[in-house]
């Protein structure tokens, strides 16, 4: 709503002015008639919606209502978008989830690929680990060149198209948009293995217990959880507590020469066959082992949410966060390959679950922490997704590549729309690859290095071309930070190709033609309907061509005809007849009854209705070379199930008119309540006034 | 004396709630309807149906606080925006067509050269008004 009203004008309004002569003449005051005033209140020269509006009037709406606000809360209103801000220490545990997470898989990951080999390839974990934290420390310095460049939050998209131009850009946001599902799908997966590792009797249902997790996620979400600090805080920290403690007790093990028994598998991987020790097989677990990287990104995404001086405190956090990752990955890697564990082929127990059981032994209660807190800290990780993805697709929706649908804000100032399609594609994921981390992995990683690479190499121009203080240093390290993400990411896509890595690089360039597609129709229809200048005066059409197709005459052709009339003199009611004799009476009584609205009759001897009189209107609209107005009258029953019961034709014409081009539908509907009310006044006349 | 329709005037003073209060408190044993009106003074300069944004404004969230404080209460009230030349004739005059019973206003502790001072509206309510009036005066700040 625009503008207060005008009281002066004979404009419908809210608002109702009455002068009241007072018992005095100077006495006279205007009484001002609000008739929405608990609906609408008045703020600076418009009116504003208030809660009131939304609440639902009818018992179904009310109880879908009552369970909306049970799931998903109270509704917030747009002015109570609190600019939160989050410490370093809020920060580390928002927003370094997803990446100190992977701890808890990817040691798995890259001993499940050796193993292949037997094992004494296992030996190759270490090593294998430390490139892995090699490319993580360079990913980690060029990110923080990303938080310098952009301190208002540098998603690999924005970096991407604004250096590189509006394909890269795409491309990164379709890499982005395909991994944030899969780390929603990978994560919950994940955690679901950590919990069966000592339920096992979860492990065959696993599917099932992810989707339960994922739409746990869903909910949480929808009631806008980003902004709980300290739910996010105390499972992260608790998780970094049990795998440092951990790995210290482990440490002084190993060191002291009280070196732990392996748990071994169930199923271990050496009865499946060996395969040869290859370059390629090294390089595989390598890629295998670099879905630690993930996630690593969302710091340099989210720095506009620290406290100031932001850019400072973004890039505190990530080094803490590379750093916690990288001890925790050696050092359960260090303890695994020292002690002798095997990965499970059958996917029921974890690496880090057979580690822990080694060092401190089956049944402890620190086993079950570190269990616990596993799961716990991978479904936060999930969450990571569910707070990027929504807002990647709002942007792409606000720059036009996503259905708008995308930029609106829900019930709790969420975007409802994108944390629903991320929870349904998941879903779809999870189902597909079974719920196994181990199949999903090979598609995770891709993503994430393609809009690594594609920012650094964004950056890398951006230094060029600004050559701003300390330029040199900054493009060196993009550009190091931009060649080895860009090896890393060859590697992945070569050595997980025939794994699946294929589906992602097939759907990628379908995304970004799907983007571009959407892109291209909005601009078009922006052209089109963008005035040139607001000087144009606005024009006033003549009287409409006014045509009333009449089934039957009744109290709602009646209602039809007389606004038709209200509008034009030109108006012109049409029968459909389906036989001679049927079309003589409508005549008839037609001709008997209303003498001002000329009538034609079409009589259709194959029973059709609509294709007779979109023909008319169409031959009528032909000789009368302007817009044609089809007024239409419609019964609206008491109860939705009463719908059943009418033939509904006014709908199937309105459904037939509605892509006819230069044609004004109006539908004129006669409620069950009106005709009640048309009867008693009927009865009332017929009485007459009282002597 | 039976009291079956009340108003109640508001001004936007910092007893308003505590005028709604008492308003509430008298209307509940016989279930008396209330109306809380709030004038707005219209200047001589101005069109007495002048839109005047900002008074409008302010007035609508009077009431909207004032329906607030008696519906906490458990009592249904009636609100009303009046404009006037001045606020004294439009509340008389709105108690007379609305066949009031008792006109309540609010009356802040002011004091101006040594005496306590009674507002200009409240005078003329007291003197024009043909039903009760009753003015409630704030306590003495201590």
């Amino acid at each position: 709503m625009t503008g207060p009203p005008d009281h002066e004008s004979n404009s419908p309004s809210l608002e109702g002015r009455e002068t009241q002569t007072g018992r005095l003449p100077g006495d006279r005051y205007v009484r001002i008639v609000h008739h929405a005033s608990g609906e609408f209140r008045r703020q600076g020269g418009r009116y504003v919606a208030t809660e009131e509006i939304d609440r639902p009037l009818d018992w179904g709406g009310r109880a879908r209502s009552a369970i909306r606000r049970v799931l998903i809360g109270r509704r917030l209103s747009t002015e109570a978008e609190a600019e939160e801000r989050v410490s370093k220490k809020t920060g580390l545990a928002i927003l370094a989830s997803d990446n100190i997470s992977s701890s808890a898989y990817a040691t798995e990951e890259a001993m499940r690929v050796l193993a292949l080999a037997g094992a004494g390839a296992l030996a190759l974990t270490m090593p294998v680990a430390l490139a892995v934290v090699a490319v993580l420390g360079i990913v980690i310095l060029s990110e923080s060149r990303v938080i310098r460049a952009y301190p208002g939050g540098g998603g690999s998209y924005i970096v991407a198209k604004e250096n590189l131009g509006v394909i890269p850009g795409l491309i990164a946001a379709s890499a982005l948009l395909i991994d944030y599902v899969l780390t929603v799908a990978v994560s919950t997966a994940a955690g679901v293995a950590a919990l069966s590792s000592f339920a096992p009797a979860l492990h065959e249902d696993r599917v099932v217990w992810a989707l339960l997790l994922i739409a746990l996620l869903t909910v949480g979400n929808l009631r806008g959880i980003r902004e709980a600090g300290l739910l996010f805080a105390l499972p992260t920290y608790a998780y970094m507590l049990a795998l440092f403690a951990l790995i210290a007790v482990g440490l002084w093990r190993v060191l002291s020469g009280d070196v732990p028994t392996a748990v071994l598998p169930t199923a271990s991987l050496e009865s499946q066959g060996v395969t040869v020790l290859s370059t390629l097989l090294v390089l595989r677990a390598f890629a295998s082992g670099a879905v630690g990287l993930t996630g690593s990104e969302a710091v340099a995404n989210g720095v506009p949410s620290f406290k100031p001086p932001e850019s400072r405190n973004a890039a505190i956090t990530l080094v803490v966060m590379g750093s916690c990752f990288a001890a925790l990955f050696l050092g359960v890697t260090f303890l695994a390959t020292s002690i002798g564990i095997q990965p499970d082929h059958s996917e029921v127990e974890t690496v880090n679950s057979m580690l822990t059981r080694s060092i401190v032994g089956s049944g402890t209660p620190f086993y079950y922490f570190v269990q616990v807190t596993t799961a716990v800290i991978l479904l936060l990780a999930a969450n990571t997704g569910f707070s990027g993805f929504p807002r990647l697709a709002s942007i792409l929706a606000h720059d036009r590549f996503l259905p708008r649908q995308f930029s609106f804000r829900g019930d709790r100032l969420a975007f409802s729309t994108g944390i629903v399609a991320l929870a349904v594609m998941a879903a779809i994921v999870l189902v597909a690859f079974g719920g196994s981390v181990t199949n999903l992995i090979p598609l995770y990683t891709i993503g994430v290095f393609l809009a690594f690479t594609l920012s650094q190499t964004g950056l890398v121009r951006r230094w060029w071309k600004l050559r701003n203080p300390g330029w040199r240093a900054s493009m060196a390290i993009n550009t190091l930070g931009g060649t080895v993400t860009g090896v890393v990411l060859v590697v992945v896509a070569v050595t997980k190709f025939a794994l699946g890595a294929w589906m992602v690089l097939l759907l990628l360039p379908a995304l970004v033609l799907v983007l571009s597609a959407i892109n291209r129709h909005y601009n078009a229809i922006a052209d089109a309907l963008t005035l040139p200048d607001l000087s144009v005066p606005i024009p006033v059409p003549g009287a409409p061509v006014v045509i009333v197709p009449i089934a039957r005459l009744d109290r709602a052709a009646v209602k039809a005809i007389g606004y038709a009339r209200s509008i034009s003199p030109r108006v012109r009611a049409v029968h459909i007849s389906y036989d001679p004799e049927g079309a003589a009476a409508f005549r008839a009584r037609w001709e008997r009854w209303v003498t001002q609205v000329p009538l034609d009759v079409i009589e259709s001897p194959y029973r059709s209705l609509v294709p007779p009189l979109l023909r008319y209107i169409d031959r009528v609209a032909e000789r009368e070379g302007q817009q044609i107005t089809v007024v239409l009258s419609e019964f609206v029953p008491r109860n939705w199930w009463e719908f059943v019961l009418h033939s509904q034709t006014a709908l199937r014409v309105k459904a037939s008119l509605l892509f006819r081009a230069n044609t004004v539908v109006v539908d004129v509907p006669i409620h069950f309540e009106d005709i009640i009310r048309d009867l008693a006044a009927d009865e009332a006349s017929k009485v007459g006034p009282a002597h | 004396m039976q009291i079956r329709r009340m108003l109640v005037a508001i001004s936007g003073a910092v007893i308003d709630p505590d005028v709604v209060s008492l308003a509430a408190t008298i209307a509940r044993p016989t279930k008396a309807e209330i109306r809380i009106v709030h004038v707005i003074e219209v200047p001589w300069n101005l069109a007495l149906d002048a839109v005047l944004e900002t008074a409008l404004e302010r007035g609508e969230a009077l009431l909207s606080a004032a329906a607030k404080v008696a519906q906490s209460t458990g009592v249904k009230v009636e609100i009303e925006l009046l404009q006037a030349r001045e606020a004294a004739a439009a509340i008389v005059d709105t108690a007379r067509e609305r066949r009031s019973d008792l006109i309540i206003l609010g009356m802040p502790y002011r004091r101006r050269l040594g005496k306590v001072y009674i507002g200009r509206t409240v005078q003329s309510v007291y003197t024009r008004a043909r039903c009760a009036v009753l003015a409630y005066r704030q306590e003495e700040p201590s």
